[in-house]
């Protein structure tokens, strides 16, 4: 039932209690008001796009072994667990340290060496890295036998968006498209890996390490396309599990 | 009102006014962070607090945008007009939280710092599909708790009603920055419409009550508009006893809006526009022989148009006359805080 006669009230603020009909109108609407933000919440947080099933094992610290490679980022060469007698033997694990940079200079002193390290690990798919901690590198053998398993580049062109490793593997979520874009350009920007992510029809995701024309790192010439549909044309290789991805940046065409 | 400066004065109404604010808003995000978690165990804390914060504070700041056309287009909304600073505060501060998160997220612990980050690491500005979003955000931020950070009287005060005003009007930059903030974000990688249409909703509620409280306002001016009735420029308004007593009746006159408050048999005339908040005076009442401000409760003697002591506010008076039983007004105000204005109907009955 309308109550006009709370429109005949008036209401001072700096009293110490408001006119009794425009208090119970006004209480009655913001108790509406609070159901409606509490159904607005609700929607927002349910239309939200799903999240991967990535992993940062924030805090949890592991201790690795295996031999360290630059492809010219630092991977971490293990010892694959034999359930597949057919596949790789080993697996290439990207590295990175605490924060938006690459590992690089806390590991090119030991290329080539085997190593014993502490970090947490970061997960998606089949793709792992390493979030290791500098001061932990011991190195157990200097000069280690490098795994013979490099494929011939094949040339090829995909279309795909640009991440950070590091972010994307699972560190944050999501960690591409548009909304991700400045931490993807920080993190590439500080030497974290550059990865090519390509989906099928299906959605599923295949990565390459994205490196230029000689193998060289291109982070700083990547960065204007990232998070950003591309074509890339290069050529493809494997290093073990590793896809690598060699082009030159400007050559990538947005779409 | 109050003579000396502070942080809150607070009474019962404004302390049951903060407690459903403060449970609202712990309600919002708990409900955010739960359904989200429950939804999406995947989720990670710290993208699930980003959205709850700042959708909360969107949320917060579309309510602000709505209370004062609802205000004015039915006074039983004042009660939250009034009020509304604390609102703007907890708004503004929900903004920071969430923009302070997203800078420490996305562009902290990186090469450059953060700052620079913000504004160098998406440099596609030509791109409307690409543009950078969060500098719109963080702009808004800026307008938002500067607004937040002035809005007590004493920055009224000292920087005047007019700064003060011009500055507080930003606010609807701020929406304006935040919906391109959105739009240029967070809804381009969504899949669900519902994002979407929560928005359209939330501008076309805004934007609505701005139109039709515009509207009122027009019709009001309309109704109130009236033409010289001489070449003296005196004009006549209405009968004595027409105008209700404790309140009044308005008048535009040369595009300026003039309030005839009437007092027992006595009737002023003064400014309808608050010195305050450009308050509508004219909407107020007369409270113990004061003209009371319906926005905050500014008081107004009405004879000369000033606040009673200490308070220093004086808004302009006008002279009226009653010529056989009609009201007249010159629309030429008096020297502030003159008291020659006002005029005694004597024995008039309503």
């Amino acid at each position: 039932m309308r109550d006009d006669s709370a429109r005949d009230e008036f209401f001072i603020g700096w009293q110490a209690e408001g006119p009794p009909r425009t208090m119970r109108f006004v209480r009655a609407r913001v108790l509406w008001w609070i159901a409606l933000a509490l159904g607005v919440a609700v929607l927002a947080a349910i239309s939200q796009r799903p999240f991967a099933s990535s992993n940062f094992e924030f805090g949890a610290v592991r201790t690795f072994e295996g031999v360290l490679e630059h492809v010219p980022f630092p991977v971490l060469v293990v010892d694959r667990p034999a359930a597949d007698p057919a596949g790789p033997s080993t697996s290439r694990w990207l590295l990175t340290v605490f924060g938006k940079r690459g590992a690089e200079p806390h590991t090119r002193p030991f290329d080539g060496a085997r190593v014993r390290l502490k970090g947490s690990l970061i997960h998606r798919d089949d793709a792992v890295m390493v979030e290791l901690l500098p001061e932990t590198l011991a190195v157990l053998e200097e000069r280690s036998a490098r795994a013979d398993d490099a494929s011939a580049a094949t040339p090829i062109t995909l279309r795909g968006e640009i991440v950070d490793s590091k972010c994307f593997l699972g560190v944050m979520k999501p960690g591409n498209l548009k909304t991700h874009r400045a931490c993807a350009a920080r993190c590439i920007s500080g030497g974290v890996p550059p990865v090519l992510l390509v989906r099928d029809e299906s959605g599923r995701a295949t990565y390459f390490l994205l490196v230029g024309p000689a193998g060289e790192a291109v982070n700083e010439r990547v960065l204007p396309y990232v998070a950003e549909p591309i074509e890339v044309t290069g050529s493809v290789s494997t290093r073990g599990d590793l896809r690598i991805l060699r082009a030159d940046p400007e050559a990538f065409r947005r779409l | 009102m109050g003579h000396s400066y502070q942080a809150v004065q607070w009474n019962p109404n404004k302390k049951r006014y903060d407690a459903l604010l403060l449970v609202s808003v712990v309600l919002y995000l708990g409900v955010f962070l739960g359904v989200g978690f429950v939804w999406f165990p995947e989720a990670t804390a710290e993208t699930l607090l980003l959205r709850a914060l700042g959708t909360a504070g969107f949320l917060a700041l579309h309510v602000i945008l709505c209370i004062g056309p609802l205000a004015r287009l039915d006074r039983r909304w004042l009660p939250l007009l009034y009020n509304r600073r604390h609102l703007g505060v907890t708004m503004a501060t929900l903004g920071l939280l969430h923009g302070g998160l997203a800078l420490l997220q996305f562009h902290g612990f990186g090469d450059v710092s953060a700052f620079e980050s913000l504004f160098t690491s998406n440099p596609r500005w030509g791109s409307l599909a690409q543009f950078p979003f969060q500098p719109l955000g963080a702009a808004a931020l800026v307008i938002l708790v500067l607004m937040a950070a002035t809005s007590h009287d004493f920055w009224l005060a000292n920087l005047t009603a007019p700064v003060w005003k011009a500055l507080h009007m930003l606010v609807y930059v701020a929406y304006g920055l935040l919906v391109m903030h959105v739009a240029l974000g967070a809804l381009q990688v969504e899949s669900s419409p519902i994002p979407l249409v929560l928005l359209g909703v939330g501008i076309l509620t805004v934007g609505g009550l701005q139109v039709l409280a515009a509207r009122k306002d027009r019709q009001v001016d309309g109704e109130i508009g009236v033409s010289p009735g001489s070449d003296t420029g005196w004009i006549d308004v209405c009968a004595i006893g027409e105008i209700e007593d404790g309140r009044a009746r308005l008048v535009l006159a040369s595009g300026e809006r003039i309030a005839i408050f009437r007092d027992g048999d006595r009737y002023s005339a003064l400014s309808a526009v608050c010195q305050h908040q450009n308050g509508p005076l004219g909407e107020g009442r007369i409270v113990d022989g004061l003209a009371v401000c319906p926005w905050h409760g500014f008081q107004y003697r009405p004879k000369c148009g000033r606040s009673p002591e200490p308070f220093q506010e004086v808004v302009p008076t006008f002279p009226l006359k009653i010529v056989e039983e009609r009201l007249w007004l010159d629309p030429t105000p008096l020297p502030l805080g003159d008291e020659s204005g006002s005029t005694s109907g004597g024995g008039i009955r309503a």
